[in-house]
């Protein structure tokens, strides 16, 4: 009896705290919902008010009768697109070799992956301007993702290695018993195995992707622009246009959360590397 | 089908140390071959070298007289069964078992009809649809087997393939995997460090040390005529007890102990006899060690009893004899007896000693066995 009521009080206090952290993170997006359904004029009244008092779309009609932000919809979604393949052939190749065939220099080159990621953004902006000027690639889509790409890899190929670690090394050998090369092993068993790993590092990478922000301001000018630039713009060119603004970033984090719900199931099977046991 | 041949054949790893030295023997057609010794004798690392898993420093590899040495395991004909099964977890029974097969580009009902057959001869026609995460440990196990025989390869490798099963199902899957072995009739290498699985399975079975052959044979001969002190000590349980003796003409002095021994030893031995006051190392095994109570002997010797250990059908009797003690080099012999002081001798549940009497114990001594204490091999 004393035990069961016990365990009920502290049940009640981990869902307390749970919800207060889900509202924690929640309530800033559910506030940006809100005020994206408001009429534009309401969005910046004194006292501000969570609740619309009418609900209108006039915000969203706003945004999506000009042409910026759609055509800025459709290069995020390219360049993140590209990004994720990119990045994840890379890491997933460079990450398997650097698993399975431990020497020396695979360990290093982890190391240096990973001291890539401790520079600056910031810092790697100006080369990078230079450098995709000198090939011709500024302000073009191919450009973004390979600057993309070189700021996502870092993250895919450890997220990668962690992955493969958890991989026996008898499934490759098993595979190359039973008649496949080593290619073939790889191909057949362990990337079919790695589906769930895969599917966390390509949502990772697909984001960093779609929320970057620095490397899109310096690197594209008109064509090429993508969501969060066309976004942030609207508090300069417009003038203060708040409710166009939240609009859009509601629409901007769609793709993002139908992408994580639809793989919750792998992501949490990734996470938890429950996919590779058997 | 074929015979395997290893003719010197040398691994040293990539930190330079040096797992195996000069290994050479064949395997017949059809035979069950055991690699057996204790931990890190390098009978994993011959087992990966046959299957192509690991790469021959020097020496020669054979299989059905073709050179294999640098032939990728895919093209070997050979199937392996790996300690922790590496079942493929995402596919199903039925797609693990054919997996071989489709490799090899056999049509499908071919490929079907062949992974019925070895699911009915392993009985796991009912779990075909299942996955390797929803099976139990024999059942995994039992797929394990069903990939490696659906192929009908030249060889079977197996690495410890039942150490993951409790006891009972160990012994059980022990006699399955040796019957189903000779129903196939495929050569089969076969490794283990339980002495028992070693003596129980194999036609012949190769025992290993430090990465050295010590001895091949089959299980009665390696049991009966040792080539050396290891050998004898890791084969048979309880070890054989291995004492520091003197022998002067047919005199064996054992610390305060002295007994003759019968002529017939030196028929049989014949480089055994002719000294006068020779070192030997003396082995004895449990079971040559009677209560002269109940059966006397014209050799007997008497020691203290440390412990009794009753089994209902024998007891394990614990003795303190005086002389010095061999150790034979085998890390898990250790663990083994329990203690590393006494002699066991296996007596008859009639045998009413107990703890801390004086026994007088019969030896058989026809059945002794004699080492050179330099080289510690036999003296025949
Ligand atoms: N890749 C490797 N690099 C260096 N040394 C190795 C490597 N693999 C094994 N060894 C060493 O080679 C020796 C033999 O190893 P092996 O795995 O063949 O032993 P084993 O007889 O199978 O032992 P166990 O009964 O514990 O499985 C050991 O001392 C081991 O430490
Ligand atoms: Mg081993």
């Amino acid at each position: 009896m004393h035990r069961a009521a016990r365990l009920n009080v502290s049940g009640v206090l981990i869902n307390a705290a749970a919800l207060v952290l889900v509202l924690s993170y929640a309530l800033p997006y559910i506030y940006l919902l809100m005020t994206s359904i408001k009429p534009a004029a309401d969005v910046q009244q004194i006292p501000p008010s969570f609740f619309p008092a009418v609900v209108s779309f006039e915000n969203f009609r706003e945004v999506l009768r000009s042409s910026t932000l759609p055509r800025a919809f459709v290069n995020s979604l390219t360049v993140a697109v590209l990004t994720t393949a990119l990045s994840l052939s890379v890491a997933v190749t460079a990450a398997y070799v650097a698993t399975q065939y431990r020497r020396r220099v695979t360990t290093i080159f982890l190391l240096f992956a990973l001291v890539t990621r401790m520079v600056p953004s910031v810092a790697l902006g100006v080369p990078l301007f230079q450098l995709l000027k000198s090939l011709g690639l500024l302000d073009t889509i191919p450009g973004l993702v390979l600057a993309h790409t070189s700021a996502a890899v870092p993250l895919a190929l450890l997220l990668m290695s962690a992955f493969f670690e958890g991989v026996p090394k008898e499934l490759e050998e098993a595979a190359r018993m039973d008649g496949c090369t080593r290619f073939q092993a790889f191909r057949k068993i362990i990337l079919p195995v790695m589906t769930g790993g895969m599917a966390v590092t390509a949502l990772f990478t697909f984001i960093t992707s779609w929320n970057e922000f620095l490397y899109a301001l310096l690197l594209t000018s008109e064509a090429t622009k993508t969501a969060p630039i066309v976004i942030a713009e609207y508090n300069s060119v417009y003038g203060l246009a708040w409710g166009a603004m939240t609009a859009a970033a509601v629409l901007y984090s769609l793709p993002v959360i139908i992408v994580t719900l639809a793989l919750q199931k792998q992501i949490v099977g990734g996470l938890t590397f429950g996919a590779v046991k058997g | 089908m074929a015979g395997i041949e290893l003719c010197n054949i040398n691994k040293v790893y990539g930190n330079s140390f040096h797992a195996l030295h000069d290994l050479s023997f064949d395997i017949r057609d059809g035979e069950f071959m055991v690699f057996v010794g204790p931990s890190g004798c390098g009978k994993s690392t011959a087992l990966r070298m046959i299957a192509g898993l690991e790469s021959i420093t020097s020496g020669e590899l054979r299989i059905g007289d073709r050179l294999v040495n640098d032939v990728d395991p895919k093209d070997r004909d050979i199937a392996m069964v790996f300690q922790s099964y590496a079942l493929y977890p995402h596919k199903t029974v039925r797609e693990n078992i054919a997996f071989p097969l489709l490799m090899a580009g056999l049509p499908k009902t071919e490929i079907a009809s062949r992974v019925d057959e070895a699911a009915r001869i392993l009985e796991l026609t009912a779990l075909l649809d299942r996955r390797p995460a929803l099976l139990s440990g024999g059942q995994r196990q039992r797929v394990a087997m069903g990939r490696a025989i659906v192929r009908k390869p030249a060889a079977f490798l197996m690495d410890e393939p039942l150490s993951n099963l409790d006891a009972k199902l160990r012994v059980q899957m022990r006699a399955e995997i040796a019957s189903l072995q000779r129903k196939l009739n495929v050569t089969t290498i076969y490794v283990t460090h339980d002495q028992v699985e070693a003596m129980t399975m194999g036609d012949r079975v190769a025992v290993m040390k430090g990465g050295v052959l010590q001895q091949v044979d089959t299980p009665q001969n390696l049991y009966n005529r040792p080539d050396n002190v290891f050998v004898a000590a890791f084969i048979g349980s309880p070890s054989m007890n291995l004492y520091e003796a003197v022998l002067n003409g047919t005199t064996l002095t054992l610390g305060s102990n002295s007994f003759e021994i019968p002529d017939r030893v030196f028929e049989y031995r014949p480089s055994l006899g002719g000294a006068s006051s020779r070192r030997v190392i003396v082995g004895i095994r449990p079971e040559h060690m009677n209560d002269a109570a109940i059966r006397p002997s014209s050799a007997e010797i008497s020691a203290p009893v440390t412990l009794v250990e009753a089994l209902g059908s024998e007891s394990m009797v614990h003795l303190n004899i005086d002389a010095p003690r061999v150790d034979a080099g085998d890390p898990d012999a250790v663990a083994d007896i329990g203690s590393k002081k006494a002699a066991v001798a296996r007596f008859s549940p009639k045998s009413l000693v107990r703890a801390g009497d004086i026994a007088r114990i019969a030896v058989d001594a026809e059945e002794l066995h004699f080492f050179q204490p330099d080289s510690r091999t036999s003296i025949w």
